[in-house]
This record gives structure tokens, sequence and C-alpha cells, in this order.
């Protein structure tokens, strides 16, 4: 039997490590397929992967779902309901910085690499004409090595996915005070197939069913998307990636 | 030519009259409150036209700080939200713009359905599907106070110029 390869953005939460893992084994039992796991570490190790053309299934973030639709051949056939990509901006609570306002000109922000987030928080910032260039990056390994940083003082602002940001432990997030949290809600990540894969219906079926019985959803818990996958259409898809490209600049 | 809009309804405040005409040759009453609407934070104001500029889909962001009901909106043109401070020249830019195939970019001050207005930062891109635009995206953003002072200025000299 051919094996496939699934290919995870690298912007989960730590804790939803086990959870592809099963994600992956119930789906390769439901669908009869052989799929290979790969959750590179970094955006350059997974597009590293995607151009070795091996890849037939994408978990893909937005900011990555443009150019793997558009110009790499995938198509975009399930997203997670209710769990849209937001993201929080925080001071640390003993910081003067009380508001999006107090942030000055200047100011150090720590974030994991993340291009959604950044995008996002850079519209943010906006409102209180803060610009990329205007701001100084600590790019952190980890999104709890950035909050480190601005509990510590190193860094004025963190910049973290909502999902992250809402996991941390209640010590660390009673040390860190929201500005602001995005509600954009029609951004998400998406479930990719390459065009040309051949067992696309029972993959579908597969993820679109995980949530009616017991075993799918113990591992949609652990995923953190306990309604379960939707379908998209092309144009639902198009949808977002217009809606993504109205952000760029 | 009659007007496919209704005239606005009177507010119950203190309010400027206004006949708006738009650019297919209709025209309806609108009414300026002066009272600003603040942008909400954190969020993004969708909406969708087809090529015609009637509205296909609007978010709840739109809906919410619009003051209209879904129904009162889809269907309609565009330019129901249209503030009779905004320039004929800015609109003219952007179709002219998104009609080429290109992504246009400006700061816009809408009417809400109360008389009230609100400030965005909107972006329209075309909806290209298989080399055709069927329709256009636009999406609106939080501006700054100092981009709206600017705008405000800017948009005053142009009406300014439009009715010399």
């Amino acid at each position: 039997m051919t094996t496939h390869n699934m290919l995870i953005a690298p912007d989960f939460s730590p804790e939803r490590f086990a959870g592809w893992h099963m994600f992956n084994i119930l789906i390769q039992k439901r669908a009869n397929l052989n799929m290979h796991l790969n959750m590179p570490a970094s955006y350059s190790e997974q597009e590293t992967l995607v151009e070795n053309d091996n890849i037939q299934v994408i978990y893909a973030n937005p900011f990555d779902a443009a150019t793997l639709i558009r110009e790499q051949g995938y198509r975009a056939v399930a997203r997670p309901i209710g769990k849209s990509d937001e993201m929080v901006i925080t001071a640390a609570c003993d910081s003067d910085i009380n508001s999006l306002e107090d942030i000055a000109d200047g100011a150090t922000i720590a974030m994991a690499n993340n291009r959604d987030v950044k995008l996002i928080g850079l519209r943010l910032l906006e409102a209180v004409d803060l610009e990329e260039s205007d701001l100084n990056w600590k790019v952190t390994e980890t999104y709890q090595a950035a909050a480190r940083q601005v509990i510590k003082g190193d860094a004025q602002i963190a910049f973290f996915l909502s999902e992250i940001f809402h996991s941390f432990s209640r010590l660390t997030k009673s040390q860190l005070n929201v500005l602001i949290e995005s509600d954009i809600a029609d951004i998400s990540h998406v479930l990719l197939i390459k065009d040309d894969f051949p067992d696309e219906d029972i993959l579908i079926d597969a993820v679109l069913n995980m949530h009616n019985d017991a075993d799918g959803q113990e591992v949609l818990a652990e995923l953190g998307m306990p309604e379960g996958f939707k379908s998209m259409c092309e144009e639902d898809a198009e949808f977002m990636l217009d809606l993504m490209e109205t952000l760029m600049d | 030519m009659g007007s496919p809009l209704p005239d606005a309804n009177k507010p119950d405040m203190p309010a400027e009259q206004i006949i708006l005409n738009y650019h297919d040759g209709t025209s309806r009453v609108v009414y300026d409150t002066g009272v600003e609407r603040p942008y909400p934070d954190g969020k993004l104001i969708v909406s969708r036209t087809d090529l015609d500029g009637i509205l296909t889909h609007v978010n709840d962001a739109f809906v919410e700080i619009s003051g209209y009901d879904v129904d009162e909106l889809l269907g309609k043109q565009h330019y129901i939200l249209r503030h009779p401070d905004m320039p004929r020249a800015a609109y003219k830019d952007l179709w002219a713009t998104a009609e080429s195939g290109k992504k246009w970019n400006g700061y816009v001050k809408n009417l809400c359905k109360d008389g009230s207005h609100y400030w965005v930062y909107a972006t329209v891109v075309p909806n290209v599907r298989h080399g055709k635009t069927v329709g256009f995206t636009s999406v609106r953003r939080k501006p700054s106070r100092s981009k709206i002072e600017a705008a405000i200025a800017q948009y005053a000299d142009m009406k300014q110029n439009e009715e010399a």
C-alpha cells in the first residue's frame, strides 16, 4: 500500500502534539491508508518538505494557505468548526502599558515565529499609528519563552496565538495584561489536499465524521476542536484568501 | 429616475438633512447627526458585492455598526453606507482601481442607518475566480485618530473642489 504524507503546520500548542498523532492513527484506520505524519518545527522546515513535493495532506495556517492553494496545487477541503485563528497582545501586569495607546515607538515585541499572529497584531497596532519598522522584534523559540520575556521586562509587549495564550498556566496569565484580543472569526487553519491525491473521498469522509463517535470525539478533544471539522468548498477557501490578501498591507 | 434605496428615517436627535445623488442617477434623503460611533476593537468589518456593487455578504460586525438589519443590506447597493462628507472622487478611484483588477486602500467615513457615522481603513480586492473577476471583497480595519484627522481635512478640500 502506498504511504502518503500529512503535514501539520508548526504553530500548534505543545499540548496538541499527542492529539495530532491520535488523529493520524484514526484517519489511517478509518480511511484504510498509510499516512506518515510530518510535524515540522519551523516554517522553513515546512517549506522544504512541501517543496520536495511529497506532501499530500496539509493542516495549514491561513497565511500559508494562499500560496499552497493558488500556486502549489492544493485544495481546501475542511476547516475546524468554531476555531478561528485569533491573537492576543499583552503587556506585563506590572508595566505602565495599560492600553495599545501606551505602546511607544521603539518598544520591543516578543513572539514566536508565527506569521499570522504577526500580521494580525500589526493590523491591530495600526490603530495607534505603530508600524513594523517602529518596533523591535524578539523572535523566541516558543510562546512560553515570549511570555517570560515580557514578564521579566526584557520585552514590553508580546504577541500570542489566542489558543496558546489561553492554555497558559494561571500563574503565567496572572502576570500578563491583555491589551487586545482579535475577534476576526473568518480566518482559520484549513485542511488541504493535493489535487492528485487518490484517496480524497475516503479521507474527507473520515475527517468530517470524526465527531460522530467516541473514539473520534476523544481525538478532537485532544486537538481542542470538540465540534470537529466542516467541509469547505472552493469558494469558502477563496473568500478566506481574499480576506487575507486585504490584510497584507 | 427614482431611487432604489428608500429615504432614510429622520433621527430623533438634531440632524442635517441632505439629498445624496449617486453615480447611477438615483438619489435619496439622508441625515447626518454628526455622532461618531467607535470602531469595534479587534474586529474586521467585512462585506462582498457583485460586479454591480450590490451587497452579497456582510459579517456580523458590519451589520452591528451599520445599524441596519441583514435583510436591509443584502441585495442593496453598497452606497447605502455613503456619507455625504465623502467626495465622489474617492469612490470613483475605489471602483476604477478595483475594476481594473487591483487592490484599493483608503480611509472612508461611512453613514449608519440612524445618521451617525464611523471611520474605517478599507481595503477592496477583486474576487478573481478562474481568471474572471466575479465580485469584490471589502475589509475594514480600525484607523488611527491621526489618519482620520488627515482624511477629514483632505476630503473637505476634495468636496469643496467638487462643489466649486
